[in-house]
């Protein structure tokens, strides 16, 4: 890939905001971490950036982490994006998943556990965007020779095998 | 007879026959008429002045008679009077001879009184041995309420807690990990990998102070008396709160004033009384619009009041005075033991101060607190 991948982290732990980050820096060289103290400051930064995937917490006061996720999925619904609960959290974690979350990832966190999480959303995430260019170009050269063969046919003797059939 | 005078003196002058004796007789005559005459002329005199004296007499008499008159009329206004004193002194003695009746038996009844009071009190000293090996035994009992109760709000403390616990275990594996990380990329630069460990190191201060404080809440210590500022109290109260209040998000308030009240109490039992009230006032604003609770106290004169105040649904009229009984609560069943509150009581009643709830309709609840300061 060429251009470094950006992840942003939202939790309203300072400590958390300071291990994390690093560790992704540590597993995953190249990758830009931003972080978010509140689901109000990450939908200020998703609103200027493009992230390749979120991570936030499920607990915040003010806006916790589900409506954080709806209003990523209105606003960047391509965005993967993982949710970091407590342990033992089920049903928090079946509503999130139901929200749209492509992970959980539950506290003590893992790290293996978490890059190996965090890739796989991501390539997901890759691979589903390619997958969308490839039908965008295929669409459009689908078109584009629908285009030419309504051409060949309106000039007849224009191509030698269609002639006269 | 003056007439009969002239007579006889025109019968003198007639009779010119006896001139002297006529005279002689006439003179004597004369003489004796004007002594007559005088005589009668003094009669008359004195008459005048009797009767002038009589006159004077009458109208002193008229006088008397009408002073009398008056003098008459007084006595008898007297005599109703007196009449009517003699008829309600006659009345008052009868009622004097009744009471006195009554006052005869009252005296026998108190004196049945006094005999029934001696049994009483009789009775009253073997009560009261009673009453104090019973209140021993309710202290007993106390006691141990005060310890279970204790225990109760660490349960349902445990939920909170084990959030906040399990945050700074988290980042102390994510900042060990991290070093572990730094070393085995061998990275040469030691301040990075110092540095992770110490956010590490600082994260175990933080568990090990959670773990502590709830340890020596737990603890069934002596129950020792020092002298502890307020502040402190109540600091301590809302640091194991905290994570509970602020993911509800509860605005809590705290306004001590300048002065920093300090008073004579056990530090442990009067953290347990705020967050007693702290966990009750975190249930009450569960469903409120605004959710906050203010925390603000004054000292003055040889005490100070704490007012905890929130923004709940407040106390229904007429449980004011039950909410303090033990095991009496408005929560669901399984979400409170209803001892809080009692237990509340008991250690504000026993460091010698008050607590009262004030819950005006359409308000949240306020609970007031009253506690002596400690003498400097």
């Amino acid at each position: 890939m060429m251009t470094p991948l950006s992840v942003l982290i939202v939790d309203d732990d300072p400590a958390l905001l300071q291990a994390l980050p690093q560790a992704l820096r540590l597993r995953m060289g190249g990758v830009t971490v931003e972080t978010a103290d509140s689901a109000a400051a990450a939908l200020a930064r998703i609103a200027v950036q493009d992230y390749d995937a979120i991570v936030t917490d499920i607990k915040m006061p003010g806006m916790d982490g589900l409506a954080l996720l709806a209003e990523i999925r209105t606003r960047r619904p391509d965005t993967p994006t993982l949710i970091i609960t407590g342990h033992g959290e089920n049903e928090l974690v079946v509503r999130a998943l139901r929200g749209g979350a492509c992970d959980f990832i539950q506290k003590p966190i893992d790290r293996g556990y978490f890059v190996a999480a965090l890739y796989r959303a991501i390539w997901a995430h890759v691979q589903n965007r390619k997958a969308k260019d490839r039908q965008l170009a295929l669409t459009s050269c689908a078109e584009e020779l629908e285009r030419i063969v309504e051409k060949l046919d309106r000039q007849p003797g224009a191509v030698p095998g269609r002639a006269g059939s | 007879m003056p007439e009969m005078a002239t007579e006889q003196r025109q019968a003198a002058v007639a009779d010119r026959g006896a001139p002297v004796t006529a005279e002689h007789r006439l003179r004597a005559y004369v003489e004796t008429l004007e002594r007559r005459l005088r005589k009668r002329d003094e009669q008359r005199r004195a008459m005048l002045h009797i009767m002038g004296d009589l006159s004077e007499f009458n109208k002193r008499l008229a006088n008397q008679r009408k002073a009398m008159l008056h003098v008459l009329a007084d006595y008898e206004r007297d005599r109703r009077r007196l009449a009517r004193q003699t008829e309600r002194l006659d009345s008052s003695r009868r009622a004097l001879l009744h009471i006195l009746q009554d006052s005869h038996q009252d005296k026998l009844r108190l004196e049945a009184s006094r005999k029934a009071m001696i049994h009483i009190m009789g009775d009253l000293r073997e009560t009261t041995a009673e009453m104090q090996r019973r209140e021993r035994e309710l202290r007993d009992k106390q006691e141990q309420l005060v310890q279970a109760g204790k225990l109760a709000t660490l349960g349902e403390l445990t939920t909170g807690v084990a959030h906040e616990l399990n945050n700074p275990l988290n980042n102390i594996g994510l900042f060990v990990g991290n070093a572990v990380d730094l070393i085995e990329l061998a990275v040469t630069e030691k301040g990075q990998i110092v540095r992770e460990l110490r956010h590490a190191m600082q994260q175990v201060s933080k568990a090990t102070e959670i773990i502590s404080h709830l340890r020596t809440f737990g603890r069934a210590a002596p129950v020792s008396r020092e002298p502890i500022p307020l502040r402190q109290v109540i600091e301590r109260a809302l640091s194991l709160m905290r994570e509970q209040l602020r993911l509800r998000e509860i605005e809590v308030t705290v306004d001590l004033g300048p002065e920093e009240p300090v008073i004579l109490g056990n530090a442990i039992q009067l953290e347990q009384v705020f967050i007693n009230l702290l966990t009750n006032a975190r249930d009450a604003v569960a469903e409120s619009p605004r959710k906050a609770i203010r925390i603000a106290g004054s000292a003055r004169s040889g005490a100070v009041e704490v007012a905890l105040a929130d923004t709940g649904h407040g106390i229904p009229p007429g449980l004011e005075r039950r909410i303090f009984d033990p095991f009496f609560t408005t929560k669901e069943v399984g979400k409170g033991t209803g001892l809080g509150l009692s237990i509340t009581y008991g250690i504000i009643k026993e460091h010698g101060g008050t607590i009262s709830v004030a819950s005006p309709p359409g308000e949240g609840a306020t609970f007031l607190i009253n506690l002596p300061l400690a003498s400097p």
